[in-house]
């Protein structure tokens, strides 16, 4: 039957249409979404890819939850309690030598020591109360504020002679994760992907013939501002007030605590910048968003540009729009800009 | 020409109709299970790892999605989509009000709850929150 012939050469055909060219996987850690996208491998190899990086992900939430059963929370307890925490593990003592220097590093903006602070403020909860905290408990916490460098190590234990330290990582494992993420992907020789971490973003390779593309939440509406083309390597990280937050008598509180008064920061929505690939992108694009979105707005620009940040975007308080020359080539806006909202540095 | 057609159709056997036929079924249903959605925009409703489904979003519909702490409630309304109802204490997907446009998401967290707006063509491949 020569009708046999032509009825498989149209599913041969059919098929030939389709093309998988990307396998995307979603779930839900780190009390948020995350997202693998794999381009150009077959279903099977990246599924197999993005589920170690999953279980990755699933033992850094254990590993580094700030007030379930962690390390930290050991660590925590032990500092309270003015013990001597011994461990043989050498990844938290060099997690830890890692925001001692990146307090140093941000001026004290980004202090991962002051977890008491953000649990007075709730937000140390999945279903945080929605209430002020009494001002004269988050005084005397601010007077007392604790610092990283006051954490001794010396080779396998770790103490404190400050008592009111207590380890947050919130600020620094999902950027950490990305780069264990990227770690886990090259191993498995996977070269195009894009990482998702509950909005912090890491990309490896391209989506085919062209970059990755990521669009940028507008903080106060369901849509993005725009689209930032990442090439490979690149992280992109936001800190907002939009996402872990309550509102009493019409008055924001978020989750990003200014460390030096000890309340929410407040003069701005959300600060997104964008790094190239040198070491730790991936979580340094979490924790360099924190001291543009808490620090004044005069300071902003000069912490930045320290910070050898030359990609960034601040949307301030009032929607107003700051933004680094290097990110306003790089953006495509999805609506068009009034030039009296947009400062340019 | 007329003529010639008629012939042909003359020519027709049972045989012939039932290729046809076979070759029409087959097309559609390989075209519906291989092709994503050749054009048209979708709305994706994922719980957890596990995709809910896509739906049309040229219908008036309300799809009610079970989640780990209750149910959420989705209104589909003729090419817009909102959370009506959910079991969360703070509401934000239901302050997100209506999304339309390719790529817009409402995620409620405490239920792990996604819906977005997919189509043929996307502007990014991920979203920076």
């Amino acid at each position: 039957m020569p009708y046999n012939k032509l009825i498989l050469l149209l599913i041969f055909f059919l098929t030939g249409c389709y093309q998988n060219e990307t396998t995307q996987k979603k779930d839900y850690i780190f009390g948020t979404i995350v997202e693998v996208t794999i381009y150009g491998e077959t279903e099977e190899k990246s599924t197999h890819a993005i589920e170690l990086v999953f279980n990755e992900f699933r033992r850094l939430h254990h590993y580094l939850h700030p007030w379930e059963k962690s390390i930290i929370q050991e660590i925590n307890l032990s500092i309270k309690n003015q013990e001597i925490y011994t461990t043989q593990d050498t990844e938290i003592l060099s997690i830890i030598k890692h925001n001692q220097e990146l307090e140093l590093k941000t001026q004290g903006y980004f202090n991962p020591a002051i977890g008491k602070i953000i649990e007075v403020w709730g937000f140390h909860s999945d279903q945080f109360a929605m209430d002020r905290p009494n001002s004269t408990v988050i005084e005397n916490l601010r007077r007392n504020l604790p610092h990283m460098s006051e954490i001794n190590i010396h080779s396998r234990y770790i103490e404190s002679k400050n008592k009111n330290i207590q380890l947050d990582l919130g600020g620094y494992a999902k950027g950490y994760a990305l780069d264990q993420a990227k770690r886990i992907l090259s191993k498995n020789n996977i070269n195009n992907a894009l990482i998702n971490i509950g909005g912090n973003i890491l990309a490896l390779g391209r989506h085919g013939d062209r970059n990755w593309v990521v669009g940028i939440q507008n903080p106060r509406k369901p849509s993005s501002i725009g689209s930032i083309s990442l090439k490979s390597g690149w992280s992109i990280g936001t800190s907002g007030d939009y996402q872990r937050y309550f509102i009493v008598d019409n008055q924001r509180y978020s989750h990003l605590i200014d460390p030096n008064t000890g309340y929410p920061a407040n003069n701005a929505q959300s600060a997104t910048i964008l790094l190239p690939p040198i070491k730790s992108s991936g979580t340094l694009s979490d924790v360099y968003s924190k001291p543009l979105f808490i620090a004044p707005k005069k300071l902003k620009h000069s912490i930045a540009k320290e910070l050898g940040i030359d990609f960034y975007m601040i949307v301030m308080a009032d929607g107003k729009i700051s933004i680094s020359n290097d990110m306003l080539n790089l953006i495509k806006w999805h609506k068009k800009i009034d030039k009296k909202d947009i400062t340019i540095h | 020409m007329i003529k010639k057609i008629s012939q042909f159709i003359k020519k027709i056997q049972i045989g012939d109709l039932l290729t046809i036929f076979i070759f029409i079924a087959l097309t559609g249903y390989l075209s519906s299970i291989l092709w994503n959605f050749p054009q048209g925009e979708y709305l994706k409703i994922q719980m957890g790892k596990q995709e809910i489904g896509s739906f049309s979003l040229n219908q008036n519909v309300i799809k009610v999605i079970e989640g780990p702490i209750g149910k959420t409630e989705v209104i589909i309304d003729s090419g817009r989509v909102r959370i009506s109802k959910a079991p969360c204490t703070k509401k934000y997907c239901i302050h997100q009000g209506w999304i339309k446009q390719l790529n817009q998401t409402i995620v409620c967290v405490p239920n792990k709850i996604s819906i977005s707006i997919i189509g043929n063509q996307s502007d990014y491949d991920s979203l920076n929150y």
